[in-house]
């Protein structure tokens, strides 16, 4: 079990990276989004916020966010870092995202190009 | 007479069956969709196991390819799998050979494209034969897959950074559900309203618009001005659609049976079945003096 602060940190790294790829931010300048992240085996919530290509996070919760992003404490901390895609625990069942088909999709893509290869 | 069956994700609106001869040779070429439905793909692929002499896997791919590197998405395997005594093609090893020779036909016997056309194709990754033709021959490439699969507006410039972006995200996303990527089943009949609004001008900016059918009609906007489209798998009734958002030329890339042209998995099982081969075993040089031999050309249509 990861702690809130763990998922804090690996949502900085992951922000950081994002930050660091002009490309990504060119790739998400139409997508404004709010996305809640939370952890379902400690009490532990964030939120990422997408806006005109940017992305910020903050420590709690968000009401009404465009995306919902639950698991359990390790795998949000190991997926933030980039050492499992989202793909494995999403078909596995252990990820749960809400929201639209497409948004989903898209969130995998960001992810992908932040952590790929 | 040789049974080749194309068992299609997509919709059943299309299915149809015609018989041809070809270097004397008697065919039966079905199609059978399941309208997405991917249970009913695996049961039909049991029952024509063994019973047909080639099976071709429609709405959706085995593989998916960028420069050397070779992608396997995981449901079109999983189906693949199901069949133990019939050879299963997707396509892909005829898309190489064939569409690579019909951007050379075009260069060299029309003016339809030149060095420095602006060319947009919605999908590169199911046919980078193509796209490196299309490349090579000095075209003006926008290649549309993070717009129209993935709905990020980031038009994909160059072979480099298309096979860069592949790298990165293939490995995981040929494991996601193959709806998820691709319009199967209903969604091959209606378009994406939305997307169309959003993404309609990469096709006004273009002057050629080539690849995957079901792709290029879902975001095609009204009122185009005399583009070219590359394709197959058109009906009647798709080329009446297209001519009416303002398509000038049509060049489909399969030969047409009565009035159909058909998918590149159903021509590679009849050239397979001709073959006489393993599908392991046949080369693009056997495809291309096959084609060679049944004279097999690109359709130009003026609309």
């Amino acid at each position: 079990m990861a702690s809130h602060n763990e998922i804090t940190e690996s949502l900085q790294a992951f922000a950081e990276e994002y930050s660091n790829n002009k490309r990504l931010k060119i790739m998400n300048k139409d997508w404004n989004r709010k996305i809640l992240v939370l952890a379902n085996d400690i009490e532990s919530g964030h939120t990422l916020v997408l806006n005109e290509g940017e992305l910020s996070f903050t420590e709690g919760n968000v009401e009404n966010p465009d995306l919902t992003v639950i698991s359990d404490s390790e795998i949000l901390v190991d997926m933030f870092y980039g050492d499992i895609t989202p793909a494995e625990p999403y078909l596995k069942g252990t990820l749960k995202i809400i929201g639209s088909e497409d948004d989903i999709l898209r969130l995998d893509f960001i992810s992908l190009l932040i952590w790929g290869d | 007479m040789k049974k080749i069956v194309s068992v299609s994700l997509g919709s059943s609106k299309r299915d149809h069956k015609v018989n041809v001869v070809l270097l004397d040779t008697e065919f039966e070429i079905s199609r059978l969709g399941t309208d997405g439905d991917f249970d009913r793909a695996i049961e039909l692929l049991k029952e024509l196991d063994g019973k047909v002499d080639a099976i071709g896997l429609g709405g959706i791919d085995l593989y998916l390819y960028a420069g050397q590197t070779r992608y396997a998405v995981q449901d079109g395997l999983r189906l693949a799998e199901v069949v133990k005594n019939t050879p299963v093609v997707d396509g892909s090893g005829l898309k190489n050979s064939l569409e690579r020779e019909t951007v050379r036909y075009l260069t060299q016997h029309s003016d339809l494209l030149k060095p420095g056309s602006k060319v947009l194709m919605v999908s590169a990754l199911d046919r980078f034969g193509m796209a490196q033709s299309l490349t090579d021959s000095g075209c003006d490439m926008t290649f549309g897959d993070l717009i129209f699969s993935a709905g990020i507006p980031y038009p994909i410039k160059t072979l480099e950074e298309l096979e860069e972006i592949a790298r990165k995200t293939l490995p995981e996303m040929t494991k996601m559900p193959f709806h998820m990527l691709y319009p199967t089943g209903k969604k091959q009949d209606n378009q994406d309203d939305k997307k169309v609004e959003k993404f309609g001008h990469y096709y006004h900016e273009a002057e050629v618009i080539a690849g995957d059918f079901h792709l290029v009609k879902r975001y095609m906007p009204d009122g185009l001005n005399g583009q070219l489209v590359i394709t197959n798998t058109t009906t009647a009734e798709d080329v009446e659609f297209i001519r009416q958002k303002g398509v000038a030329y049509l060049v489909t890339t399969t030969p047409e049976y009565n009035g159909r042209s058909f998918g590149t998995n159903v021509m590679e099982g009849v050239l397979l079945a001709l073959l006489g081969k393993k599908w392991e075993d046949v080369t693009s040089e056997d495809y291309l003096e096959l084609i060679g031999r049944l004279d097999m050309k690109p359709i130009i249509r003026k609309l």
